[in-house]
């Protein structure tokens, strides 16, 4: 569902070529060969660490994001959409079980993922801590919000670790069908009664923001971030997604004829580029640290649904259970 | 306090804030053993490898997969297996493996029959 | 709100009631996604939700095309409460989840007898309805008495809780088999195999107390002590009272609807 989205690195670059230059130049030149890096392959701790953040991270984004959208599944207006909500919110339950099981793969348990979702120490897309305010917010996190994370997701999913690729592989074929349900919503609601375009103009000048966020600020082609991309562990650039993602879908909101709460964007045809208004980056990072509008509420829901589970999962934890780390 | 919640049905929680020190909510093995699960698209078709699930035991694994696994697209089986159980190949000794595609004496292609009749045929003619 | 009537005809009505049940049913245990015990019991429980609110489509739309009732929309997201009959027991809220995990037990054995007669019936459209949504609720029946077994043996507060939640449950699930004016009537009506289909409430109710109370001493849960015989009904849904809990819950599933139902969603 929510690929991870733009989420700041924070891991200190290690000097991977103190490890083995003779397996690091193994490693790299099977990257570059197009080959996957499988769990028990050697790879340098960067690369460990880097991957198990990342992965993990979407990991909570989709848990995470199952919560703003599932604000309104018990008032889905209808049968259509209130299945199709609830299979879409599911889906993002399952997306998280999926990446979980991968970030696994690479030796940290889930509890001590999930622990440190909940204490703040991992990190999420953003974009979830904001309110889905009224129904029309589900339609604008559906379309284009699940539109940003195919981007996003597209692009990991040609990385190098085999497990998160063939996890993606998965999911996007998912989110294409949250796509064309969140668009459906979108559009029926923009072509719609007065009360119903307007409630949708509302969410989308409400999250435009949080959306331009989502990407990240510009890349600043660090070495860290070219050892990243040589490792296939960074696909693309924020930028270029960013772009993409413009081009795609800025086009069909103006088709409906909504606007969009910013006056310097569109695109300049000479160069191919969107140009819009740079957003505050400096609200972005006071939210990813924990102050977003919703950002305790998600954590401690999150919490309450793991402690409220405890008693259902100690009852049938056995002394003689055989744990391994998964292969997947 | 409570938290105030856009959402109805975390109202009905009564969701509590979560403190500055969180101490870890979850214990060791708290989400029980993980499974590997195995998927049979059609009838003929081979089993794959699709992932994981975690479960307290064999029976709860199989009803696990059932979901996670076969609520979209066709499922005609499943097969879930204690990832403890599985041994797996050490990637190092993939090198083992290297020259198994240059052993043309196994292989249907490595026997090529024409040029020795043809040259027989030719050695008939008088 | 509509405020057509109730439909009068015995078959029409009992439809509606699979139909609100299901309805309301499948709307209490969509309230668990993303809050699930684990991650992928969450998906599994989501499933048997979405399994419930599509049983519940197919009978309105049923009833839509053949009985004369307004299109589904309309019949489920635009009625006032005095006017559903679902029971009690899928009304209550969610609670914790032995609680939740005993009403579904309960719950999905009565469906799956209910499909199980419905599917004799003359009607083949009827019929072939029945008989594919029984295959749905045999993988529910089948989820819920996994868990039940797993829990009630599982830990002393496990078991605990699963026996509090049975005391709770069992006089809202025998209210489902609630006696009803259409009762007698159905019950003559004469199914595909040249015999009667609907066996009517008393015969429901005995045929699901004898499977789950054998379930439950296999089980080793006592069920002498839990009282569970002397347990009177909770009886109403079906003549429209209901306890407290509907009416708030339908008005948060109608809420967006209802800004505007006549308005394409």
């Amino acid at each position: 569902m929510y690929g991870g989205g733009y989420i700041p690195a924070g891991v200190e670059e290690t000097k991977a070529q103190a490890e083995s230059p003779e397996l690091l130049a193994q490693f790299e030149a099977r990257i570059t060969r197009g080959e996957k890096i499988e769990p028990r392959d050697w790879m340098p701790a960067v690369y460990r660490k880097q991957l198990i953040r990342m992965i993990e991270q979407h990991a909570h984004s989709e848990i995470i994001g199952a919560l703003p959208e599932g604000t309104w599944i018990t008032r889905a207006p209808g049968f259509r959409r209130k299945l199709a909500l609830m299979a879409k919110v599911q889906d993002e339950v399952g997306h998280a079980q999926l990446l979980y099981s991968a970030a696994e793969t690479l030796g940290k348990k889930r509890e001590d993922m999930l622990n440190d979702l909940i204490n703040g120490k991992s990190k999420y897309s953003n974009v979830f801590n904001y309110p889905a305010e009224t129904w029309a917010d589900v339609a604008v996190i559906g379309f284009l919000i699940d539109a940003a994370a195919i981007v996003n997701q597209v692009a990991n999913s040609k990385g190098s670790y085999g497990p998160y690729c063939r996890a993606l592989e998965r999911i996007c074929y998912e989110e294409s069908f949250h796509l064309k349900q969140g668009h459906s919503v979108f559009v029926w609601l923009a072509t719609g009664t007065p009360m119903q375009r307007e409630m949708l103009q509302n969410a989308l000048n409400r999250w435009w923001e949080p959306i331009m966020h989502f990407f990240g600020p510009s890349d600043t082609m660090s070495q860290h971030t070219e050892t990243l991309m040589r490792w296939k562990v960074k696909m693309a650039t924020n930028d270029v997604m960013r772009q993409q993602f413009l081009n795609i879908y800025v086009p069909k909101i103006w088709d409906l004829g909504l606007s969009l709460p910013d006056p310097e964007l569109r695109k300049d045809e000479s160069t191919g580029q969107w140009l819009f208004t740079e957003p505050n980056w400096d609200t972005f990072f006071k939210v990813i640290n924990g102050d977003g509008p919703c950002s305790r509420e998600r954590l401690a829901v999150r919490k309450v649904a793991e402690e409220r589970g405890a008693w259902v999962r100690a009852a049938l934890r056995r002394a003689d259970a055989r744990y391994a780390t998964p292969l997947a | 306090m409570p938290i105030l919640s856009l959402d109805p049905r975390v109202n009905r929680l009564q969701v509590e804030q979560v403190p500055e020190h969180q101490p870890p909510v979850l214990v060791p093995g708290d989400h029980w053993p993980s499974y590997q699960v195995f998927h049979q698209r059609r009838r003929g078709e081979k089993h794959s490898s699709v992932g994981i699930v975690h479960a307290p035991s064999l029976e709860m694994a199989m009803a696990m997969a059932k979901e996670q696994f076969g609520r979209r697209g066709e499922t005609s089986n499943l097969w879930v297996v204690c990832t403890a159980d599985v041994l797996e190949m050490d990637y190092a000794d993939e090198e083992v493996f290297r020259t198994t595609p240059s052993k043309s004496y196994r292989d249907p292609a490595g026997y090529k029959v024409n040029e020795k009749i043809d040259a027989y045929k030719a050695k008939q003619t008088p | 709100m509509t405020n057509q009537p109730l439909p009068t005809a015995p078959l029409a009505r009992y439809l509606l009631h699979l139909a609100d049940d299901q309805l309301v049913m499948g709307h209490r245990n969509s309230e668990w996604t993303g809050l699930g015990p684990i991650l992928e019991e969450d998906i599994a429980f989501s499933s048997i939700a979405q399994d419930q609110v599509g049983h519940a489509l197919a009978f309105y739309e049923y009833l839509n095309q053949e009985c004369g009732l307004a299109d589904p929309d309309q019949t489920a997201f635009n009625r006032p409460e005095s006017l559903m009959v679902s029971s009690w027991l899928v009304e209550q809220p969610i609670g914790d989840y032995a609680f939740s995990l005993v009403r579904h037990w309960c719950y999905d054995q009565a469906v799956y007898l209910r499909y199980e007669s419905l599917s004799q019936i003359q009607d083949p459209a009827l019929q072939a309805l029945a008989t594919k949504l029984r295959g749905e609720v045999k993988y529910h029946t089948f989820h819920a008495n996994t868990w039940m077994k797993s829990l009630l043996q599982g830990s002393e507060e496990s078991r605990l809780r699963m026996l509090t939640a049975l005391k709770e449950v069992w006089p809202m699930a025998l209210g489902l088999f609630e006696s009803w004016s259409g009762e007698k009537a159905l019950m003559e009506q004469v199914g595909h195999a040249g015999q009667p289909w609907y066996p009517g409430e008393r015969h429901l109710q005995q045929h699901w107390q004898a499977g789950t109370l054998e379930s439950l001493v296999l089980w080793s849960v006592d069920v002498e002590a839990l009282g569970l015989h002397k347990v009177e009904p909770v009886l109403g849904g079906r003549q429209g009272y209901h306890s407290e809990h509907l009416a708030s819950m339908l008005e948060e599933m109608t809420a967006v609807f209802r800004l505007d139902p006549q308005a394409e969603w």
